[in-house]
Order: structure tokens, then C-alpha cells, then sequence
């Protein structure tokens, strides 16, 4: 029986009331703080590693000492940058 | 009988929910809980992030319930209000859900792609481009009913006090959670009760004085700044209309954390609770007879009311939202389908979240309905002028609103106070996000041409002069309908996507093709129908004897109804080309589900 399957019925409902608040009234606002975060982020990474993408800004030499830091983050940025957006994004 | 009429929308609600919508989620979509969404796979923690059920379960809600669902069935009524609940029933359970739901499907099994880019790979590359255009005239509609709506209720000396208190509260909040690090519970306590401490403030006679003074500054002895084709322009609502759009300019420019968010997040407060707060008063109030709960507006009243049209198409788009809403499939591709942890969670969500819109909508007939005059005598519906509606629509909310919280010992000025704020934040909420969408398109669009749009003030100055103009120019009921008809058209647009979606991935089809094509002949009709009165109808742009503004209003209204129609009558064209070059194709090829 997982984690899960053990909460009593009141448990799970209490969870999920909570949750439904915390979706109307504050999860917009941290999906934006998260934009934000993750929108400077990106920047940051494009200025420091943008030859990884074949935009070269900062010389190889600062991107390689840089790049152990950067590395667990190489994947999901790649993917944000070089996705398809369209006009609409704005709205979600 | 309200309460019945409750009980009966919910009872068809879960039924909808229960049998009709699991069946497509399970032997036609097939949603499958083990295949990765674009959530899992594209997991960037910035648009594309899992999130519970639950949690998404309130944000649908919240981002798809704004006045649509209130002022729209409150208009309806005028025709009766039994059209009005069967429409939000019939709508929802047939249309509504289908298009929310599948919406979020189709997007989650397009990677996570939005509207524009679902137009451009199902549709042709040249709808991708309509679409966004269309989408610009859409977003100006809802600033313009939105924001007149907000202008006429800011403009009753009781609300703009408490709503001023409730913007200052919004930026203490943000000031204290992000700036000066407060615990969010103190946070929440201290913002929620300044503000309704200044809301209550508002309703005392020395504010109202104030605001009196406020709006006696300009205008004739009645404050009468100008007349429009459908009654006088007041100094009251001019004035509150630049505040309410100066909120919006705020709201779009300023960092997000600064003002939108924790003045909507303060706000959530008043909308639950007043949400919530009323529902049970309806409920005592079936019971112990502590307000009245009959229907005083006849369950018909005609098939065509004059100064708003025939029951059909005018009531189909009138209600635009609770029985369906175009907005609806932007929020659940673009938000919600990058969200969903799992395929089988997006029938909870997108579909719950609609069927639950339905009974709200039902509940804004009962406050309609159920009261023909207000406690001071003041007339709501005429019975002597074929039940025409005698005041704004959100004053008809907050004084059901009203009504329904004073069965639980609240005040009755005080009540309608929050019904008032509670629809304005709702409006406003929606405005923001609007605004801030309006400036990014022009800059995006544009913004090469003319550098000058790639500054945020300038879009967003360009977008509210537009706003201004409808605002200041044409009649609220036919601006409206417009929006009724763009965001209902939308959705015909978005079930003739999932229509094409389904019949290239071999499903079944009829279940969207139909209620699309409802939806598109209904929204087509009532465009040109609105476009037609604009410009030949009495007080129309090429009316005998009508003054400038009368002009200049009725012209803009019909230029926006003729471009609307068109625009949708093109994206159908390539639409059923590519149905038909799909279905050729699934026909060549064997079978599927």
C-alpha cells in the first residue's frame, strides 16, 4: 500500500481543498516568479554559453570555467531556447 | 424554485461529468495515465512544470470564471430565464466541457503547442496569422465590455473608497511578502481585513460624500457629460473609466510581483468568500424564507427583445461564458495542458472546472431572476417594458449578492459593496493579463515597423486609447454581444481544430464536429446581425440625425463584427479544406478507433 492509498478519505480532502485554494489564489502568481527566475536564468546561460547553441558572446576560456556550474541546468535551456514559441505564450 | 434550480444544474453537471465525459476520455480519447505529457517531457520548470490535479483544478477556475459567466446569463434574462438555464445547461453538457476538455488533449498530444501553432499545423500557415489578428480584436472586446462594466460600478459613491483600500491593501501585500519578508498567513490577515475594513469604510455616508463630490465635478446638474445611442455619458463614469484603465496601465507595466499579482491574490479572498457566502445564503434562505428565493421574471418573456434581438443567435452569445467560452481553450492550451502531470487528469481539471463555471452561471440567473425591484423600489426589470433590464448588470450581481449575504447577518450595504468589488476584481483581474498580452502582440507584430511599440508604455497607451474609445463611445449591451459572439466564435474555432485533431488521428468525431457547427453558424448570424444593426439600425453609424459619437461607436462596433466574421468565415474555408484532405486520407488508410 503506497503513501498514497494509506491517507484517510478526510486527509485526502482536506489536501485537496487546500490545493484548489492555493491554485486560485497563488499558483499564477509563483509560476510567474518562476518565469522570472528562469527567464534571467536562461539569459544567463545564453550570455556564458551561447556557442552551445552557435550564438559565441563570451570568450571559450570564461564559458569552460563556468560550464561545471552550469551543466545540470544545459538540457531544459536548450530545450526553452530553441522551442518553437508562438505570440499566445504571452497569455499563459 | 432557485434552490431547485441549483440542485438540477448540479445533478446534470455530475451526470455530464460522471458518464458522458468519461466515455470520451475513455473510448474515444483513450487518455492513458503512463504516457508522458509535454509537463514530464519538456519539464523546464518555467511554462512547462507538473502540477497536481488539484492545484490545477483551482487555477482553471480561477483564470476561466471571470465576468463572463455573471454579466452575460444577468442579460439573458431579459428574454426569460428559463432560455438562459437551458442554454447554460444544454451548452455546457453538450458543447462546453467538450471544448475545454479537448482543448487541453489536443495541446497535451501537440507537445504542448498553443493556439497559433495548432491553427498553423492543423489548419494552414496563412490561420496561424488570422488568428492572432482576430485574437487582437477578441482581446479588445473584453476591455471594452469589461472595462465599461467596472466604469459603471466604480461610478456608485459606496464602491470606489473600499476598492481604492483593496488596491492599497494588494501592494502592501506584495510589499510585505517579497520586500520585507512577512510570514504569507500575517500577510494575508493583515492585507484581507485593511481592505475590508476600507470596503466597509466606503459604505459610510461621509465617503459616499466624498465620492459624491468626485462625481458631481463635470457635467450638467446630472452629472451628463455627453449622449451616447443608448443613454447619457456621465462625468461619474468617464472619470472611473480612466481609473480603472489607469489600474490596467499598472498593472501591465509595473514588475508583475509589484502589483497584479498580490492585488489579485488579496482579492481571491473577497471572491471566495462572497462565492461561497451566498450559496449558503441561497440555501437558508430556501428554508427559512429570510429572502426571496421565487422567480419573479417569467420563466419566457418573448423571442425577441427589441433593443437586444431574437433568442436566436443573440441569447447564445449573450451568455458567452458557463455554457462555453472561446477564452477557455486559450487558459487549457496555453496554461493548463503544460501543466497536466498525467493525460487522465485533464478530465477533472478542464472538464470539472467548466461544469463547475455552469453552476455559477446558473446561480448569477437566480440573483437576476429573483428579484424584479431592489429593497429602496428601484426598478431592476421592467415588467411594464417587456422585463428590459433598467440598470448595469453588475449592480443586479451585487445586489443579489447583497440579498443572499444579508441571510447570514451581513449588511446589506456592505454586501453589495463586495458584490460590486467582487465582480470589478474579477473584470480587472482578466483586464491585466489582457492589457499585458495587447502590448506584447503590438511589439511583436508591428514593433519592427515602428520601434516605437517595442516600449511597453506605448503598447500598452495605444491598446487603452482603443479601449477608450469603445468605452467612451458605444453602448456596453452591443459591445457585449460582440465579445459574446468573438469569444463564442473562438471556440467554434478551437472545436473545429480538435475536430480536425481527431479525425487525422482516426477517432471519433461528431461529439466536437457538431457542437462546432452550432457554435460557428450561431456566432457567424449573431456578428453580422450586431455589424448590420451598428451600421443601418435605428441610432446606427448611418442613421438620419445621430450625432458624431453615435457615428464614430455604431461604426467601430460594426467594423469589428464585419472583420470578426470574416476572418472566421476564411479560417473555415481552409478548415474544412484540411477536414476534408484528413478524412480522404483516414479513408485510404485502415480503420481506427
Amino acid at each position: 500500500m503506497t503513501e498514497e492509498e494509506k491517507k484517510s478519505f478526510l486527509q485526502k480532502m482536506k489536501e485537496g481543498v487546500s490545493d484548489f485554494i492555493y491554485g486560485m489564489a497563488a499558483h499564477e502568481a509563483t509560476r510567474q516568479a518562476l518565469k522570472t527566475r528562469g527567464s534571467m536564468e536562461h539569459l544567463f546561460i545564453l550570455i556564458t554559453m551561447g556557442d552551445l547553441l552557435g550564438v559565441p558572446i563570451l570568450p571559450p576560456y570564461y564559458s569552460l570555467r563556468l560550464l561545471p556550474y552550469v551543466v545540470p541546468q544545459i538540457s531544459t535551456w536548450k530545450r526553452r531556447m530553441l522551442r518553437e514559441k508562438d505570440l499566445v505564450d504571452a497569455l499563459a | 424554485m432557485a434552490l431547485w434550480v441549483l440542485l438540477i444544474t448540479m445533478a446534470v453537471a455530475i451526470v455530464g461529468y460522471r458518464y458522458y465525459a468519461t466515455r470520451v476520455d475513455q473510448d474515444i480519447i483513450k487518455a492513458d495515465p503512463k504516457r508522458a505529457t509535454p509537463a514530464k517531457m519538456y519539464n523546464d520548470g518555467v511554462d512547462f512544470m507538473p502540477a497536481s490535479s488539484s492545484v490545477l483544478f483551482g487555477y482553471q477556475f480561477k483564470s476561466i470564471a471571470a465576468l463572463g459567466p455573471i454579466v452575460g446569463p444577468i442579460t439573458a434574462v431579459q428574454w426569460g430565464w428559463l432560455p438562459a438555464v437551458l442554454w447554460l445547461i444544454i451548452g455546457v453538457f453538450f458543447i462546453g466541457w467538450v471544448q475545454d476538455y479537448a482543448a487541453s488533449m489536443l495541446a497535451m498530444r501537440s507537445e504542448g503547442m498553443t493556439m497559433g501553432g495548432l491553427a498553423y499545423k492543423f489548419i494552414s500557415p496563412r490561420a496561424r496569422g488570422i488568428l492572432l489578428a482576430f485574437l487582437y480584436f477578441y482581446l479588445l472586446l473584453i476591455m471594452g465590455a469589461f472595462g465599461s462594466i467596472v466604469a459603471g460600478l466604480l461610478a456608485s459613491p459606496a464602491i470606489p473608497i473600499g476598492f481604492i483600500f483593496l488596491t492599497l491593501a494588494g501592494v502592501l501585500a506584495g510589499q510585505m511578502t517579497y520586500r520585507w519578508r512577512v510570514d504569507l498567513l500575517i500577510t494575508t490577515i493583515v492585507t484581507v481585513l485593511l481592505a475590508l475594513v476600507g470596503i466597509y469604510l466606503g459604505t459610510l455616508p461621509w465617503a459616499q460624500n466624498i465620492v459624491t463630490a468626485i462625481n458631481g465635478l463635470a457635467g450638467d446638474d446630472k452629472g451628463v457629460l455627453y449622449n451616447t445611442p443608448y443613454g447619457p455619458m456621465t462625468w461619474a463614469v468617464f472619470f472611473w473609466g480612466i481609473v480603472a484603465l489607469l489600474f490596467c496601465y499598472l498593472g501591465s507595466v509595473l514588475p508583475i510581483w509589484r502589483f497584479a499579482q498580490p492585488v489579485n491574490y488579496v482579492s481571491f479572498w473577497f471572491v471566495i468568500l462572497g462565492l461561497v457566502g451566498s450559496i449558503i445564503g441561497v440555501a437558508i434562505a430556501t428554508f427559512t424564507g429570510a429572502t426571496g428565493v421565487a422567480f419573479e421574471v417569467p420563466a419566457f418573456v418573448t423571442w425577441n427583445q427589441p433593443h437586444l434581438g431574437w433568442l436566436w443567435p443573440i441569447l447564445f452569445v449573450t451568455i458567452s461564458c458557463g455554457a462555453i467560452s472561446g477564452w477557455h481553450s486559450l487558459v487549457s492550451t496555453s496554461g493548463t495542458a503544460r501543466q497536466l502531470e498525467k493525460e487522465t487528469d485533464a478530465k477533472p481539471v478542464a472538464a470539472g472546472a467548466m461544469f463547475t463555471e455552469a453552476v455559477l452561471a446558473v446561480m448569477a440567473v437566480v440573483f437576476a431572476a429573483t428579484a424584479l425591484t431592489r429593497a429602496d423600489g428601484t426598478v431592476l426589470y421592467d415588467a411594464a417594458a417587456n422585463y428590459k433590464l433598467q440598470v448595469a448588470a453588475g449592480a443586479i450581481w451585487a445586489g443579489g449578492m447583497s440579498r443572499f449575504l444579508g441571510v447570514l447577518g451581513i449588511p446589506a450595504a456592505l454586501g453589495g459593496a463586495i458584490g460590486s468589488i467582487f465582480l470589478a476584481v474579477m473584470a480587472l483581474t482578466v483586464m491585466q493579463l489582457v492589457l499585458r498580452f495587447m502590448r506584447v502582440a503590438s511589439a511583436e507584430l508591428i514593433g519592427d515597423k515602428i520601434t516605437a511599440f517595442k516600449n511597453p508604455h506605448v503598447g500598452s497607451i495605444v491598446a487603452l486609447g482603443w479601449t477608450v474609445l469603445i468605452l467612451w463611445t458605444a453602448f456596453w449591451q452591443r459591445i457585449w454581444v460582440l465579445f459574446g459572439g468573438a469569444n463564442q466564435l473562438f471556440a467554434g474555432l478551437a472545436l473545429l481544430l480538435i475536430t480536425i485533431w481527431l479525425v487525422r488521428e482516426g477517432k471519433r468525431y461528431a461529439w466536437a464536429m457538431w457542437p462546432g457547427i452550432f457554435m460557428y453558424v450561431t456566432t457567424v448570424a449573431a456578428l453580422l446581425v450586431t455589424a448590420y444593426n451598428s451600421f443601418f439600425g435605428p441610432s446606427g453609424a448611418f442613421a438620419a440625425e445621430v450625432g458624431v459619437a453615435f457615428r464614430i461607436g455604431n461604426g467601430i462596433a460594426g467594423v469589428i463584427g464585419l472583420f470578426l466574421a470574416l476572418a472566421a468565415l476564411m479560417l473555415a474555408w481552409d478548415g474544412v479544406k484540411s477536414f476534408n484532405q484528413a478524412r480522404s486520407k483516414m479513408a485510404a488508410a485502415p480503420a481506427g478507433d
